[in-house]
């Protein structure tokens, strides 16, 4: 049994003790940010980048990766207690959730996310571990031309499942990568769009970009409508589920996790995507479709198994195929660079112990979260009486120095000052912001292979529907986007957004 | 006749044919190549001219599809100012002043970009911040960076 030894060094790795350590304070972090509304998860995981410099790596992605699931944890507290989802995932779980609360039936609620979520974490766990492997071999066996069409396919999904304009969404993916083809350009050597500035020459730093566009420019929203929040809470008692809870929640969770396993491989998806999905289809198959909306244990159940399910089998195509699928993966994949390890389907059997060790990792935090969760909860609570006007200045503090410590200048930290005003003008434009990170990050290696196809075949563009896994992968990419302009897709894709 | 009927996304294709020109310009002395042998100024040129096809399809959008109505967007043009201004402040003075006296005249400063600051709390998060990051960067992960920097004539040598 190849999986039970790989699953052996995973543990080997995941229960040493440091790194039980740092998946406990990844989970810890997570659940703070996750609880705090207008910190996601993306911004805490570009700040503290620089920080894992000097962590091994497996320690570092064991902690980012803590960082990433916990959020969706925490984000569903907040959402039950006081109807304020910490996580843009944790939107539906208010509806029903807060309504539970209301009644009397916080506890409950709760234990449903918990017990729902760790559920869906050990399913997508065991999911992520048996695929990953095959899924590499396949991808091992890929030339420049297949990558090439891999990422087109990976780029026009993700913005095929992003909300808003499909045309713009092109137009940010467009932009990242040419802000990506700034710096020397590996074939030739040939500085691009560097001005003489030498810090350029290696490209804009990922780190930079991401916390201008997600961390300041986050900041410079909130504060537009920026209000008191009042915080009171009842305590909660009651965590313990009877069977009726049980048997009513165990179809929801079954289902939450089929369909946020599978919508969080596809790029552009996650959790967000899952957990407004699962909540839609529990709405229109459940038996007790009246009481939704009204305090439905199924509308907790569902879409908390199903975000926990999306977030970590997000990890597929990054961990599989290098590509990341939205912006946290696009972090991941530059923790991965920072650490000396390229990112791609070398990664397991390069990496192993990091590989399998991040994977199991993802289970004993899942278990953490639920004996830490339960308990911690009034501390959660209290940590939203944070008032924001403390908290904005803290971030960009934290933001600030981690710029500076990227390469101990002053150069980055002006890097994330730009990027902010460029996020900040694009958000108000209507541009989304995640396709831009995912472009700029696909850029490089999306130039490299097309050029080596091109070199290959001499100059030939047809190399690309020659091949027939590159050319299906296309024809993918195409059917895609024609899923996506066909009116009544794309009139059910904005039902799904603004429900 | 045309007529805007989306200012929002006409000034967005505009600012993408903004974006693609600056590309092309600035990009005018790389080596373009063919398709077999790419140069250096290949793969930004393609993408400017696709992003000015897609800017130039987004205004014709534009042009014909009315804008939903939003609720107005309120403009706070201190906190813009103070939170973009922040950080290039951050860099401009961390070599002369040092980590702490400019972490604390950051955090002091940025936190009137929220209506609900007070200088009592200002002061009391910019010091717990400023120590902490001396703490945590200078000591713990010996960044090169002092505590107080050189236009700090006594405590420089901390």
């Amino acid at each position: 049994m190849d999986l039970l030894s790989d699953l052996w060094l995973g543990a080997t790795t995941a229960f040493l003790p440091i790194n039980l350590v740092y998946c406990f304070i990844g989970c810890l972090l997570g659940t703070a940010i996750g609880v705090l509304p207008g910190l996601g998860p993306t911004a805490t995981i570009a700040m503290l980048l620089p920080i894992t410099f000097g962590l091994p790596a497996e320690s570092a992605l064991i902690m980012l990766a803590g960082i990433f699931y916990g959020a969706q944890y925490g984000g569903s507290t907040t959402a039950i207690l006081i109807n304020l989802p910490g996580e843009s995932s944790s939107v539906v779980t208010a509806i029903d959730g807060y309504q539970m609360a209301r009644n009397g039936r916080a506890g409950a609620a709760l234990a449903t996310a918990a017990l729902g979520s760790f559920f869906a974490g050990t399913v997508a766990t065991v999911l992520l571990a048996a695929a990953a492997p095959p899924l590499a071999a396949i991808a091992l066996k890929f030339g420049p031309a297949e990558y090439f069409s891999l990422m087109v396919l990976g780029l026009v999904a993700s913005v095929a499942l992003a909300s808003g304009s499909l045309l713009k969404a092109i137009a940010m993916i467009v932009f990242g990568l040419l802000l990506g083809s700034i710096g020397t350009d590996v074939e030739s050597g040939t500085p691009r769009y560097v001005f003489d500035v030498p810090q350029l020459y290696d490209g804009l730093n990922f780190v930079a970009v991401s916390m201008g566009i997600f961390g300041i420019c986050e900041i410079l929203r909130n504060l537009e409508s920026e209000h008191e929040r009042s915080v009171g809470v009842k305590k909660v008692t009651g965590l313990m589920l009877n069977r009726d809870d049980f048997r009513r929640i165990r179809g929801p969770v079954l289902r939450g996790t089929a369909l946020g396993s599978l919508l969080g491989v596809l790029p552009g998806g996650g959790a967000m995507l899952a957990s407004f999905a699962a909540y839609a289809m529990e709405k229109r198959m459940s038996p007790n479709r009246a009481e939704f909306g009204k305090g439905a244990i199924e509308g907790v159940a569902a879409p908390e198994s199903a975000n926990n399910a999306g977030a970590q089998t997000s990890f597929i195509p990054m961990l599989t195929l290098g590509i990341p699928g939205n912006p946290v993966m696009a972090l991941m994949v530059g923790a991965m660079i920072i650490q000396g390890i390229t990112p791609g389907p070398n990664v397991i059997s390069d990496e192993p112990a990091m590989f399998w060790g991040m994977i199991v990792s993802m289970w004993s935090g899942n278990l953490m979260l639920v004996i830490l969760n339960l308990p911690l909860i009034g501390l959660w609570v209290r940590m939203l009486t944070i008032p924001y006007h403390l908290l904005f200045p803290a971030i960009i503090g934290f933001c600030c120095i981690g710029a500076y410590s990227i390469n101990n200048s002053v150069f980055d930290v002006f890097i994330m000052a730009i990027f902010s005003v460029i996020g900040f003008a694009l958000s108000k434009l209507r541009f989304e912001p995640a396709p831009l990170l995912l472009g700029f990050i696909l850029g490089p290696m999306l130039e490299e292979n097309l050029r080596r196809a091109m070199l290959i075949s001499q100059g030939d563009p047809s190399i690309f529907v020659r091949s027939p896994l590159s050319l299906s992968l296309l024809l993918g990419a195409i059917v895609v986007l024609v899923l996506v302009l066909s009116p009544s897709i794309s009139r059910k894709r904005d039902e799904a957004f603004t429900e | 006749m045309l007529k805007i009927r989306n200012a929002r996304d006409f000034a967005g294709g505009a600012a993408m044919i903004a974006i693609s020109l600056l590309f092309i310009w600035f990009g005018r002395g790389l080596e373009v190549g063919n398709s077999f042998r790419m140069g250096p100024g290949y793969f930004p040129m393609m993408l400017s001219l696709l992003l000015i096809v897609i800017g130039a399809s987004i205004i014709v959008q534009s042009l014909f599809v009315a804008a939903e109505d939003g609720d107005p967007e309120p403009a706070n043009w201190k906190a813009y100012g103070l939170v973009i201004v922040a950080p290039v402040f951050f860099g401009l003075a961390l070599s002369g002043l040092g980590l702490a006296p400019t972490m604390f005249a950051m955090i002091v400063a940025v936190g009137f970009a929220s209506k609900y600051a007070n200088w009592r709390q200002s002061i009391l998060l910019a010091t717990f911040m400023a120590v902490c990051s001396v703490l945590l960067f200078t000591r713990l992960l010996s960044l090169p960076v002092s505590a107080f920097g050189s236009w700090i004539p006594f405590l420089h040598a901390f």
